[in-house]
């Protein structure tokens, strides 16, 4: 038993009173399931009880994360528990408790002025549209990364209250919120963020999809054994079918391979080692396995799997959506391509070790 | 100890396997200074030079993880893992002695008398003896307990074996064959009883090594013909009959290494220098890509050297690793030139079209030997529960 079987154990047990639904703009998170989780304390699990979280190791959190995207729970914890909070409480911007939703926007488009608004240190108004925001309308509270104030290099994190802000009510393919929120000279409190502090948050939020890709690929396989068990057609269980066999034994190759670097990437982050490489290699090889592990669920699936009244889409449309969030597969391969080949291309290989 | 399991722990890391590492890299980078190789696509098949394989048994980098009482160096999985992985990535010509030290010379030690681990086992450590496996048949692939190859008792006890293995890689540098025989009539009740094992000396009298030439001409697979061999008695490997069960052991270590993803990394090594020449977005993001995928299947193959040094044996994870690994290694392949213009031949005057020709012309191999992907996948799915 690892040290994180208890997390698992009890976020299961809260995700078993609440069924995954389709989201749509009217319903479009698990506010049940989100207070669920914050009254036993697990949307502040790996954040110091002293900055308002429940405390514990990154590996606790990973593990509440992991055990939601499995779950295809509908609540920004892994925004929260692995991007934003741990983002705010490092660079020591004031906020209360996590109750509530914070939420992540990389907001490249959004740009931000010192201000000197009276309510102290560390305040400055941003301006622009932050786009694509996890949970848009549904977090209360944003940490929004937006270019340094001029003259600064780096980025700023700043704290913003989404409360009063206009919110379009885009979704991605699963039909979770990802809509643009329009800041218009939106008071904020923030601190900069040194250029590598900033690589770090961007790679941290990449890890946090990839860890929930690589839950939610085990749970698609899992599924699909089941009911390749359970379905019989000319007389058997399709699963006793060679053909079948070797479809589940690709998706078994896929979900393993993804399994083994993610559980390294989060290592290396946890060690603070290679952590933007190792995190950008994470991502991209659990993008990649969406193809071949989705593409086979539904065809082993058949028609039933094609429906909303049957559970794998849950996962199967969260993948396809996550494997290009939080910087796409594109995005990642360059930036890993390109750091690899950062001491030259002549030492590729000592590179390649050294990301994991 | 044979492991079920398809999900292996992490590898903790290795102080001492990350310094072999540098050690070998050391050895690699004078050795391809001094010109005593070039670098080439799956050398682990094509590229015998014994001087080199002598070089390394000298370093003390093979037979790493055997007794010392049997020359070997008593070092973990972990170690020589980082060993066999940088010479695969150096494309290093490994291949005289890889087949004995990766899995002839385990089989000896778990299953050689004294006498035959006294006798061979410090030769192989030396890098002097080289092995092959007798196992396919001319009728006999992926149904291996189909062979035919007969081993009789004469008078004397010896053995006389009658029969013909195929694609015995190397067999005309080799010193020894490992022979899977049908030592008893076959029992239709019970297909994988009474095979055994030889140790068979490919200098006796009726042996015949016949060159079975590749796509690209290499001679490296032979047909080795036994007409009334007579083996020694007491060059029985392992129990009389207990074949089957020696032969899937020695699988589980023939497909667990680095080879299985790193054949055609040359190729990923100098697809590098194209696109750090050209930087070219699309090239990075191919070459990011082809990292990931590569950077997963070492975590995969990690975690099989520390299953090892664990005592496992972990066969279902191992066949999944070469499944996934081998698949990667032909699709290197295609990503690259996809992405670059230029024409594959071994006669290209750009490196990089060479070894596109050199990948391209041993693809066909990499998702075979060793058993094929379909024969994998059929014991992956043996591990889910399945079959």
């Amino acid at each position: 038993m690892s040290d994180q079987d208890l997390v698992v154990e009890t976020v299961r047990d809260i995700l078993a009173g609440h069924e995954p639904f389709v989201l749509t703009a009217e319903r479009s998170w698990d506010d049940g399931l989100w207070a669920d989780l914050a009254a036993a304390g697990l949307t502040g699990v790996g954040l110091p009880e002293d900055a308002g979280g429940s405390g514990g190791e990154l590996a606790d959190a990973i593990a509440v994360v992991a055990t939601l995207a499995a779950g295809a729970g509908a609540v920004p914890v892994a925004e929260q528990l692995l991007v934003a909070g741990p983002a705010l409480v490092e660079a020591g911007v004031e906020h209360t408790s996590f109750d509530e939703p914070v939420t992540i926007a990389l907001a490249d488009a959004v740009t931000a002025e010192a201000s000197d608004d009276g309510d102290g240190p560390g305040r400055f108004t941003l301006t622009g549209t932050a786009t694509d925001v996890p949970w848009a309308g549904v977090a209360p509270r944003i940490a929004v990364l937006t270019r340094a104030p001029a003259g600064l290099d780096g980025a700023l994190l700043a704290l913003v209250d989404a409360s009063g802000l206009e919110t379009t009510t885009a979704a991605n393919l699963a039909g979770e919120p990802r809509g643009s929120l329009v800041l218009d000279g939106v008071p904020a409190t923030g601190a900069v963020l040194t250029p590598a502090q900033t690589e770090r948050l961007r790679a941290r939020y990449a890890l946090a999809r990839a860890v929930q890709l690589s839950a939610a690929l085990q749970q698609v396989l899992s599924w699909t054994l089941q009911y390749a068990g359970e379905r019989v057609q000319f007389g058997r269980p399709l699963a006793k079918f060679q053909a079948i066999q070797m479809e589940l034994a690709e998706m078994a190759g896929e979900v393993t391979a993804v399994a083994a670097l993610v559980d390294a990437a989060v290592q290396a982050a946890d060690r603070g080692e290679n952590e933007v490489l190792a995190a950008a290699a994470a991502k991209v090889r659990a993008g990649a396995a969406v193809e071949v592990v989705a593409r086979l669920a539904h065809q082993v699936h058949g028609a039933i799997g094609f429906t909303q009244e049957y559970r794998l889409h849950h996962l199967t449309r969260r993948l396809w959506s996550w494997r290009d969030e939080a910087g796409s597969e594109l995005h990642w391969s360059r930036v890993l391509g390109a750091g690899v080949l950062a001491g030259g291309a002549g030492n590729l290989w000592p590179a390649l070790t050294r990301v994991v | 100890m044979s492991s079920t399991s398809l999900t292996l722990a992490p590898a903790p890391r290795s102080a001492a396997a990350e310094q072999v590492r540098e050690e070998v890299r050391e050895f690699l980078a004078a050795e391809l200074a001094a010109g005593s190789f070039t670098t080439h696509v799956d050398t682990w098949l094509s590229g015998v030079d014994p001087a080199f394989s002598k070089k390394l048994g000298d370093r003390g980098w093979l037979g790493m993880t055997w007794p010392e009482k049997y020359g070997g160096h008593e070092r973990t999985a972990m170690e020589r893992y980082a060993v066999t992985e940088e010479l695969l990535a150096a494309g290093a010509p490994v291949a005289g002695h890889w087949i004995a030290d990766r899995q002839s010379g385990p089989n000896l030690l778990t299953y050689g008398t004294e006498r035959q681990r006294a006798e061979i086992l410090p030769r192989i450590a030396a890098g002097e003896c080289f092995f092959v496996i007798g196992m396919s048949e001319p009728d006999s692939g992926s149904d291996l307990a189909s062979i035919r190859t007969r081993a009789t008792r004469n008078a004397d006890g010896d053995w006389v074996v009658n029969g013909a293995k195929v694609w015995t890689s190397n067999a005309h540098h080799s010193h020894y064959a490992i022979v899977l025989v049908r030592s008893s009539p076959a029992d239709p009740a019970n297909r994988h009883a009474g095979l055994s094992q030889l140790l068979v000396d490919l200098s006796l009298p009726g042996i015949t090594v016949n060159p079975i030439r590749i796509l690209d001409g290499g001679h490296h697979f032979n047909e080795v013909v036994f007409d009334d061999v007579v083996v020694p008695g007491d060059m029985l490997l392992g129990e009389e009959g207990n074949g089957w069960h020696q032969v899937t052991a020695e699988l589980a270590f023939e497909r667990s290494g680095p080879e299985r993803f790193l054949s055609t990394y040359p190729l990923v090594a100098e697809f590098a220098r194209r696109a750090e020449a050209s930087g070219d977005p699309a090239q990075l993001a191919t070459l990011g890509r082809l990292s990931a995928r590569l950077l997963a299947l070492r975590q995969m193959s990690l975690r099989i050297a520390a299953a090892l040094d664990r005592g496992e044996l972990p066969t279902i994870a191992a066949a999944l690793v070469k499944d996934v690994g081998t698949t990667f290694e032909g699709d290197v392949i295609d990503e690259v030139r996809r992405v670059v213009e230029v024409p594959a031949s071994l006669d290209s005057p750009d490196p990089l079209g060479r070894a596109l020709a050199e990948a391209q012309l041993h693809e066909p191999g990499y998702t075979l030997r060793g058993g094929t992907n379909e024969i994998l996948r059929g014991i992956v799915a043996r591990g889910l529960g399945l079959r």
